[in-house]
């Protein structure tokens, strides 16, 4: 580990892409992201990194498709609007294997919405939002601490399966500032037979985003699926805390896991048994987190209308013992708003 | 009718005062011209992508707009106001709504030149009964001036930073009018606040009443982006035509008019010193920039003058 320092969270994000060799970086602006484009504009200078701003997100997205097909590493940085544009893009590189890394700092929507805290793209970047079926790894921080050591994690596994990697903040993590120990520099360390680098000498690569009759695309598509198993069994993160003995257990992820700790220390001073499951991977969802906690009660908190909470009902075996609170348009609720709820649930 | 300053001022502005634009900016100046162009008895329906101009004019409840207003994603102004036009030719040759409906949209310069560039001139092509209003800023305001494709070279902004390496925005700016005008639309024009805005004034009404597709391209200068005290805004404007960096001009069917030629051209410097985002270029030893700045505004200058004759 690095030194500490006391930073922004996009500012910490960015620095810590940079130390993990992500020289390569193309962005659009757009609020609650723009601090990690103006990051890397800066660092380029000084570092003899590339930044290139896009003219769209639709164009930076296709860049780190076209960096990435090279086998460096490449990040771009956006929020949910953007994020959206981006989404063919997402696609094809998942077809095409191109280890990418994707920052999705989340704000509400749906539409032009608010530029405060949200959680409400969860669907988008869990369940795929571009066409066709595919998967991409989705980790979610909960700290500027832990965002600067999942973005180093997010390129080591962007490259180990070939696929996109999504890095999901939100605006209350990109924008705060927390004391941070930078994580040390983590360089490239992989099997990069298969980037196009020019053949000179060898057999040339080929990667291909399309078929030829159904038969050889589906051939594709069972073995693309086949990659994706591997990552579902090998790649779930998770985190619990004093579920053993509890009567209910939160579920909640990112910003909104702080507020749910909070929550989980008022209910236990106040004698009730309380625990969290905090999901790191969101893709694939971590179904192990669950394991001998089927007879519990289940409390899903999020900043949306509920959309992790359908991971968390198709996990347990009682689905009827998941009940959801969240908060949307940018609110984010306090951790007595939760403990009020806890206790709406009562303890058996 | 010629133009009468105090008459045209004092029509009641479209444009409702208590917006949260910042005092010296120029979006709402041209926004409010161009809206005085609309005749008292027509009505008008406008678009506005995401930009500062969106975001401090519509605090929803509240708004400041007193026509029908509609907006859209940041790449899709020009898409969507020719929705609304279609529609609005279909319910009026129906005899469903009334004809005298005027169709604007208002951009910014990352969402006109940039993002908003493929709907822009799909909407330009199809010769559509619309006006494009392109505020230019020279860069991404509302997000923390960032630069855009309107920046002019060797600005400074948060991702074209000047320091030791480069010397602010590396790349020329593009040239939207020029593009539009490549477009044969029947109308594509260029102005800014000049002296009691009769330009701007004369220019939204011909955009506004010519049949088909028009396009407005008006500098807009930003206090905070291009770092002047407020008071400055017109001086600034002056500035920029007087040394031919912003010429006004106007191309009607293909004709090129130059409607100001400055009878003793000033140096870029006096245009470019009364902004902070330029600073860097008067320390000593950036001497080459700046004169690669003039040559570069000569040189334009020069083409458009062989494109009006």
């Amino acid at each position: 580990m690095g030194e500490k320092v006391f930073l922004q969270g996009n500012v910490a994000l960015a620095e810590s892409a940079i130390r993990a060799g992500c020289k390569y970086f193309f962005g659009y602006p757009i609020t609650p992201s723009s601090e990690v484009p103006e990051y890397y504009a800066r660092k380029a200078q000084e570092e003899g990194l590339v930044f290139v701003q896009g003219e769209t997100e639709v164009a930076c997205f296709n860049m780190i498709a076209g960096t990435a097909a090279t086998g460096k590493r490449v990040m771009t940085a956006t929020a949910g609007p953007g994020f959206s544009l981006g989404q063919e893009a997402m696609s094809y590189m998942a077809a095409a294997g191109l280890p990418a890394v994707v920052v999705e700092v989340m704000r509400p929507g749906p539409a032009d919405g608010e530029i405060l805290a949200s959680q409400g793209d969860y669907f988008q970047a869990v369940k795929g939002g571009g066409h066709g079926d595919y998967n991409t790894l989705v980790l979610a921080p909960c700290s500027v601490q832990e965002m600067c050591e999942l973005i180093q994690d997010c390129f080591e596994l962007a490259e180990k399966y070939r696929n996109p990697v999504i890095l999901l903040s939100d605006a209350l993590l990109a924008k705060m500032r927390e004391n941070v120990e930078l994580p040390g520099r983590k360089e490239q360390n992989c099997d990069l037979s298969w980037a196009l680098t020019g053949c000179a000498g060898r057999k040339h690569n080929v990667m291909t985003t399309c078929g030829d009759g159904a038969a050889q695309w589906e051939k594709f598509n069972l073995d693309l699926q086949e990659k994706f198993a591997k990552i579902k069994a090998n790649e779930e993160r998770w985190e619990n805390y004093q579920t053993e003995d509890a009567d209910i257990i939160l579920v909640a992820y990112g910003s909104m896991a702080r507020v749910a700790m909070g929550a989980m220390k008022l209910a236990r001073e106040a004698g009730l048994k309380v625990g969290l499951v905090r999901p790191i991977s969101l893709w694939p969802f971590p179904v192990k987190a669950f394991e001998g906690l089927g007879d519990k009660t289940f409390l899903v908190t999020e900043l949306s209308a509920g959309q992790m909470v359908e991971d968390v009902k198709l996990t347990v075996p009682h689905k009827e013992n998941v009940y959801f609170y969240g908060r949307l348009g940018g609110f984010v609720p306090s951790p007595k708003e939760i403990f009020e709820q806890i206790k709406k649930l009562g303890v058996k | 009718m010629a133009y009468n300053f105090k008459e045209v001022m004092n029509r009641p502005d479209r444009l409702a005062s208590g917006h949260r634009m910042c005092a010296g900016c120029g979006a709402p100046i041209a926004v409010r011209a161009v809206l005085k162009a609309i005749k008292p008895e027509d009505h008008a329906v406008i678009c506005s992508a995401t930009c500062c101009l969106e975001v401090s004019t519509c605090m929803y409840p509240y708004t400041s707009w007193k026509d029908s207003f509609i907006h859209s994603a940041f790449e899709n102004a020009g898409a969507t106001i020719c929705g609304v036009e279609a529609a609005h030719r279909s319910l009026a040759a129906q005899g469903k709504a009334p004809q005298n409906y005027k169709f604007l949209a208002f951009g910014g310069d990352g969402g006109t030149y940039d993002i908003g560039f493929q709907s822009l001139s799909g909407a330009m092509e199809r010769n559509q009964d619309m006006v494009y209003v392109c505020y230019d800023n020279g860069a991404y305001m509302n997000t923390g001036i960032q630069r855009s494709s309107a920046t002019p070279k060797y600005a400074d902004t948060t991702t074209s930073a000047t320091g030791k390496a480069s010397a602010g925005k590396q790349q020329n700016r593009k040239d939207l009018t020029e593009i539009i005008a490549a477009h044969h639309v029947p109308y594509a024009a260029q102005t800014t606040f000049i002296g009691n805005l009769k330009d701007l004034y004369e220019k939204a009404e011909k955009a506004i009443y010519t049949p088909g597709a028009a396009f407005l391209n008006v500098m807009a200068p930003c206090p905070r982006g291009w770092r002047y005290e407020t008071e400055d805004i017109m001086e600034i404007c002056k500035m920029a035509v007087e040394t031919c960096y912003w010429p006004l001009y106007e191309v009607e069917n293909d004709v090129w008019k130059i409607n100001y030629e400055p009878k003793n051209k000033r140096p870029i410097e006096d245009f470019l010193k009364t902004q902070g985002r330029f600073k860097h270029l008067f320390k000593k030893g950036n001497e080459e920039l700046i004169a690669e700045i003039q040559r570069d505004v000569d040189a334009r200058w020069e083409l458009l003058l062989k494109k009006a004759k």
